[in-house]
């Protein structure tokens, strides 16, 4: 019973019980037999045992849609009005291939996997996207969302995983959007506190810096250390250095907008131009190599995680010059050369990645050479953080078009990703009307994809 | 239960020994006697109390207890007797030096009534949190399993647990086999937990109505067996003052329609509203903290619900009564008195002055109205700035903006012409300060063109019944309905009849396209509308209300007005007094502020009561009655709290630290800085208070929480800091440039013949709005020692240090 207990150990049990009220009940049943910090250490194991293990995420949302069966899910047996003009080819792990599109992936295809049934009912963009990077459907028609973030009820994947895990040492705030803001990507009713910090510049600009984290070319580093003492002389002066509540948290986050302007750490972190020049150009001079490579460094000075917008991969019109000319290759690049450098770096243990868009392509190329909306077949990838290696999960029909073995939802992927990271995806928090609404509404880990 | 047994006290007086200690005279009660027990699974919570000079302390689990015949019953070192063969005993309470007797007949063990599904199973499943909007109570359910949240459709609920899986989750042959009793009891995984202890009266009572069949509606057709549902709990006790620390059972008894009472203490669920005052467990026993204040114990069984109210005062305080200026402060003094909270010194002239014009016009005052104000000895100059104030424009600015939150001006729905048209109709009302009662009139039964002056917008906004419905509700009078869309609502009466009794009176406006491209509300036959649960049409009714009489009317929604601004309505001048309370003074005497019913009561009943009628006399003058609460002592608090006070924050012992708008700290940056915003699109000179535009893009707006307007609540906008904030506020190019402008403040007064002195003295003015103290002075000297000469270089470090305190940042 007391295992059983203790399996549950983060927070609020589904009506409200909490651990220390648990806790309680183990040590009545038990008749003292265990004392309480023995208890707290058994409870710390089963924390570890029950798996934290990523302590990071990248997420990169290929909004629009990537075409699935045109890169990792081919179908060269298939009909020519199906199967596009792509060829597959053989990777790094025999018997599984991929497009030749994604030469560099297919190099390290040993270091991730493949997950090619992922399906869900909704073909929208922004509704699609609102279910995938919340966990819930959008009660809205897709069009309709207005204003960002659009998730205005549920918490982001990011924001939860915020609010989860905290920010760790080093003053990298937890959750980091770039380039732009994701629609959906917002902390819902969680509030402001676990709202992503969006770096609302492209890194692959030239003169790429963080929005308000720069000191202004005016300000030298001395003038900011006067103010900075000014400021505390006057907040002591005020008695405003003793207040508690909302105005206390301000103060923290002053103390750490302090840190994040003027610790050298937290700064470099976002001081992409440091990276060998040789580096920058394996991971691509694109957006979303540079943003791979930002993410990298985010994730390495301590940010919980990191979400990659990547737009433009809805492709109805010429899907396969899109693919093959503007969308695939930066990807193939990027993606790849992130895995080889986290491994590299001994981070791919830690450091959960996953990459997907809001929905797959039809397999049926429409009169245009396009692909239409197809979120029934999806493929989805995953590598590190506690993921298996190198395999693929899940087999899709002759055309691509269904799983033909069992369909993943999106729950199911935010279950997995939560448990890697150590989140309890049942656990609940009230809505400002009081509603309980869990982490995830539905879904299972995928244990086929969890080392 | 099936027997009236009435609550005597039995009271004695006794020597109790507290501790080693004190000693002192005492009565001791005990409740309730008689005792009967009538069922296997019966039980009774016993408390034991002891009365001194009127105040009572809970000894139930201090006193011993003995059972006479042991066979029959047995009782808990809690207080909790539980049936276990017919018979009659008595249970000797040892108090002390004292014993007393307590007899408990029992009955029903041998030929016990069958188990009732709908009144004794299902508050066993609620009670175990199986039926909870977070587990198998959720819309989905959980892993196929799913139950009516909180209860509420027992027959879906029977057939969930007996029908579905082919029955595979009942085995009424071997009724421990049932997956019903294994999962819950641990027998067997279960995602949940353990949630029902094998040993519990629950266990026990879910296994022998599995062994009787499993029926819904056992015994029902014998008047003998029948058990009558509740009408009502009791809670004892209903208020309890407790000092630090110290614990308190409570005893929950449901009553029928005969007056027939039975223990439900350990089947009710128990929730307290301010855990830092007192917690309560599942058991029904609160323990006090440690900060002085009053708690509510929410008790919840079969959807009835009851409230205990805890008050711990603080002790040893010699409570000394400030002055009075009407009749808040009194209701305030008393209730901090009986608290033992002393009240925060009054403010000081610019603290109050800065306060009031934030609160009151959004807008920061200049340092000339600072100087004037202090300046000024005229013995009344409060309430002659407080009259002032509410004449100006900006304070039609600044609650057409707060009104146009509320009431959802979203462009994107109404178009842009639209949301002008409506902007303009509101800022007039508040302009010329319309009744309360004629101004929600207006909007409740607008109608017409939504592109000409006028509210009839909102409707396109609610743009079908059931929105209109709980939009209306949770608006006006404080019932936030919505839960009863999908489900009895937790904490109160309404259900899924109400819910759409309510939504009838909106089903009577059409709207239309009209030849320029806009839209009119049109009236067209109303019609009651269908309870999708049920099936069945539910005749429109207003909360609480008999069925609507449309006769007298061409609009239904005349009706619904007409009952909303009665004198008698028990919720709406409540609701607009909350949430003007709310805004002057940081927190609503409820909370959340449109969230007004019987299980949520204010923190200060009396003053909620006094307020509303107050409104009431004034025939819903609003700024008449704004006027009363800025002229209170009470808002004219200082911010600083003393010792007593500090951990307060419910009972306004001290003005509140609250944070500013999104819209109007920007105008308070621009004004402090004398550089406005060029908002895109937009002519210079407009303020973001005046920006009816709620979907401008605007990094500041999004990051300090403007709402979007999605949501009548108020709660959607956003108070909570942020790093974003922090940064944008210190270091963005944004904020520097203000400082360092060339026509702004720093600039001017460092190109101005005043004195380092006196440019400290005029930022802290235009900043803070209040003079620098000697100590601030010298501080603030050291930026012009350390410039290197440049005066311009002081001034804008100064001004951005102004900026960044939170003195600035906040309103107090």
């Amino acid at each position: 019973m007391l295992k059983f207990e203790l399996s549950q150990s983060s927070g609020n049990y589904c009506d409200g019980v909490t651990r220390r009220q648990a806790l309680q009940i183990g040590r009545t049943a038990l008749f003292g037999g265990l004392t309480l910090p023995h208890i707290l250490e058994l409870e710390a194991n089963a924390a570890v045992s029950q798996g934290r293990k990523a302590t990071s995420c990248i997420f990169f949302m290929l909004e629009g849609g990537p075409s699935h069966i045109d890169m990792w899910d081919l179908k060269p047996g298939a009909p020519k009005e199906i199967r596009g003009p792509f060829q597959q080819i053989s990777s790094a792990v025999p018997g599984t291939y991929i497009s030749e599109l994604l030469p560099h992936c297919a190099k390290v295809t040993d270091k991730f996997s493949i997950l090619r049934t992922h399906s869900h009912r909704d073909n929208g963009h922004q509704t699609g996207r609102h279910w995938v990077l919340t966990g819930y459907p959008p009660n809205f028609g897709d069009g309709q969302a207005k204003g960002m973030p659009y998730n205005e009820l549920y918490p982001s994947i990011g924001s939860i995983v915020s609010r989860e895990l905290g920010m760790r040492e080093g003053g990298v705030p937890p959750y980091i959007e770039m380039p732009n803001p994701l629609g959906p990507g917002g902390p819902g009713f969680y509030g402001a506190a676990y709202a992503p910090f969006t770096i609302e510049t492209d890194p692959v600009q030239p003169d790429f810096q963080v929005r308000d984290m720069n000191l202004d070319k005016n300000i030298s580093n001395r003038r900011f250390r006067l103010r900075r003492k000014l400021l505390q002389g006057a907040e002591r002066l005020g008695a405003t250095d003793t207040l508690t509540g909302r105005a206390k948290m301000m103060s923290t986050y002053y103390e750490k907008a302090f840190k994040l302007i003027t610790s050298p750490h937290a700064k470099k972190a976002f001081q992409i131009q440091m990276e060998p020049a040789s580096l920058r150009q394996q991971y691509g001079h694109t957006s979303i190599g540079q943003c791979a490579l930002l993410a990298r460094r985010l994730v390495e000075a301590g940010c919980r995680f990191v979400s990659i917008d990547h737009g433009s991969w809805d492709t109805h019109v010429d899907n396969f010059t899109s693919h093959k000319k503007a969308l695939v290759p930066p990807t193939d690049r990027a993606f790849s050369t992130l895995i080889a450098d986290l491994e590299q770096r001994g981070l791919l243990d830690d450091t959960l990645v996953v990459m997907m868009g809001e929905m797959g392509r039809t397999p049926k190329i429409n009169s245009n050479a396009g692909r239409d909306h197809w979120s029934q077949c999806q493929s989805v990838i995953f590598a590190g953080g506690g993921t298996r290696r190198g395999v693929v999960i899940g087999k899709s029909d002759k055309t691509a078009s269904q799983p033909i073995t069992r369909p993943y939802g999106i729950g199911d992927l935010l279950q997995t990703i939560f448990h890697l990271m150590g989140i309890d995806g049942d656990k609940t928090y009230q809505t400002l009307l009081g509603r309980p609404v869990s982490i995830v509404k539905d879904g299972h880990v995928i244990d086929e994809l969890v080392a | 239960m099936r027997s009236t047994s009435l609550s005597i006290a039995l009271v004695a007086f006794v020597l109790w020994a507290f501790s080693t200690k004190t000693s002192f005279a005492a009565e001791f009660r005990i409740s309730p006697l008689p005792i009967t027990l009538n069922s296997p699974e019966s039980s009774q919570q016993l408390l034991v109390t002891a009365i001194k000079d009127g105040r009572t302390l809970d000894l139930t689990r201090q006193v011993t207890y003995e059972v006479t015949r042991p066979k029959i019953a047995t009782i808990a070192a809690d207080g909790l007797i539980q049936a276990l063969t017919e018979g009659f005993t008595q249970i000797i309470v040892q108090a002390g030096n004292i014993e007393l007797r307590v007899p408990v007949q029992v009955t029903g063990i041998k030929q016990p009534s069958p188990v009732s599904f709908r009144h004794e199973i299902i508050p066993i499943l609620t009670k175990s949190g199986c039926n909870s909007g977070s587990c198998h109570g959720k819309a989905e359910g959980q892993n196929g399993f799913k139950l009516s949240v909180f209860g509420f459709d027992p027959v879906a609920d029977h057939t969930a647990l007996v029908k579905e899986r082919r029955g595979g989750r009942i085995l009424i042959v071997n009724p421990e086999r049932s997956l019903i009793l294994r999962k819950p009891a641990g027998a067997m995984p279960h995602g949940g937990g353990l949630r029902i202890q094998p040993s519990s009266l629950h266990y026990r009572r879910l296994r022998r109505w599995i062994a009787e069949g499993a029926q819904l509606d056992a015994g029902q057709d014998d008047p003998d067996q029948r058990i009558k549902p509740a009408i009502a709990i009791d809670v004892e006790p209903q208020e309890q003052i407790l000092l630090a620390g110290v614990m308190q059972q409570l005893k929950v008894t449901a009553v029928d329609e005969d007056a027939n009472q039975r223990c439900v203490t350990v089947e009710a669920h128990y929730e307290s509203n301010a855990s830092a005052i007192a917690t309560v467990d599942h058991r029904g026993l609160i323990q006090a903290g440690d900060i002085p204040g009053e708690a509510v114990i929410l008790v919840r069984y079969l959807g009835h619900v009851a409230v205990c109210r805890v008050t711990l005062p603080r002790p040893g305080v010699r409570f000394e009564r400030p002055p009075e200026s009407n009749f808040i402060d009194r209701l305030v003094w008393d209730k901090l008195q009986q608290l033992g909270i002393e009240p925060s010194e009054p403010a000081h002239d610019t603290l109050f002055l800065r306060r009031v014009y934030l609160d009151t016009i959004g807008t920061l005052p200049t340092s000339a109205e600072v100087r004037e104000f202090v300046t000024n000895s005229v013995a009344d100059k409060h309430s002659r700035l407080i009259d002032q104030l509410l004449e100006r424009d900006e304070y039609a600015d600044y609650w057409t903006m707060r009104w146009s939150d509320m009431l959802r001006i979203d462009q994107a729905k109404i178009s842009p012409q639209g949301a002008v048209a409506m902007t303009r109709w509101l800022r007039r009302q508040l302009k010329k300060n319309t009744p309360y009662d004629q101004f929600v009139h207006a909007i409740v039964t607008a109608r017409g063109n939504m592109l000409a002056e006028g509210p009839a917008s909102f409707f396109q906004v609610l743009d079908n019944p059931e929105l209109a419905g709980r939009s209306v509700s949770q608006l006006f009078l404080g019932a936030r309905i919505e839960c009863a869309q999908c489900h009895h609502h937790p904490f109160e009466k309404w259900s899924q009849d109400d819910y759409y009794a309510f939504a009838g009176f909106f089903t009577g406006i059409a709207r239309k396209s009209v030849p320029n491209g806009g839209k009119k509300i049109v009236l067209q036959p109303g019609n009651d509308l269908k309870q999708p649960h049920t099936d069945q049409i539910v005749p429109t009714a207003a909360l609480g209300a008999e069925h609507a009489d449309f006769s007298a009317y061409s609009d239904r929604r005349e009706a619904l007005v007409d009952w909303m601004v009665a004198p008698n309505n028990p919720f709406f001048s409540r609701v607009i007094v909350n949430r003007l309370w709310g805004h002057y003074f940081g927190r609503g005497l409820v909370e959340p502020i449109d969230d007004i019913r019987a299980t949520n009561p204010a923190t200060n009943e009396p003053l909620l009561n006094a307020l509303s009628q107050h409104l009431i006399d004034l025939h819903f003058d609003i700024k008449a009655f704004t006027r009363t609460l800025l002229n209170s002592r009470v808002y004219q608090l200082s911010s600083h709290s003393n010792e007593s006070n500090a951990l307060d924050n419910q009972n306004f012992s001290h003005a509140a630290w609250k944070a500013l708008p999104a819209e109007v700290l920007l105008d308070a940056i621009c004004q402090a800085t004398d550089v406005p915003e060029e908002f895109n699109g937009w002519p210079v000179g407009f303020r973001a208070i005046q920006i009816w535009d709620n979907r401008m893009p605007s990094y500041f707006f999004r990051i300090f929480g403007r709402p979007q307007r999605v949501s009548v609540c108020e709660c959607e906008r956003g108070n909570d800091p942020s790093i974003a904030q922090a940064l944008h506020l210190m270091n963005s190019p944004e904020t520097m440039r203000k400082i360092r402008h060339r026509n702004g403040q720093a600039r001017k007064l460092a190109d101005s013949d005043m004195s380092p002195q006196s440019i400290v003295e005029e930022l802290y003015l235009s900043t803070v709005s209040r003079i620098p103290t000697e100590k601030e002075r010298a501080l603030m000297m050291q930026a012009f020692v350390e410039s290197g000469g440049s005066r311009q270089t002081a001034a804008e470090d100064i001004l951005w240090v102004l900026l960044n305190t939170k003195e600035f940042i906040y309103n107090h």
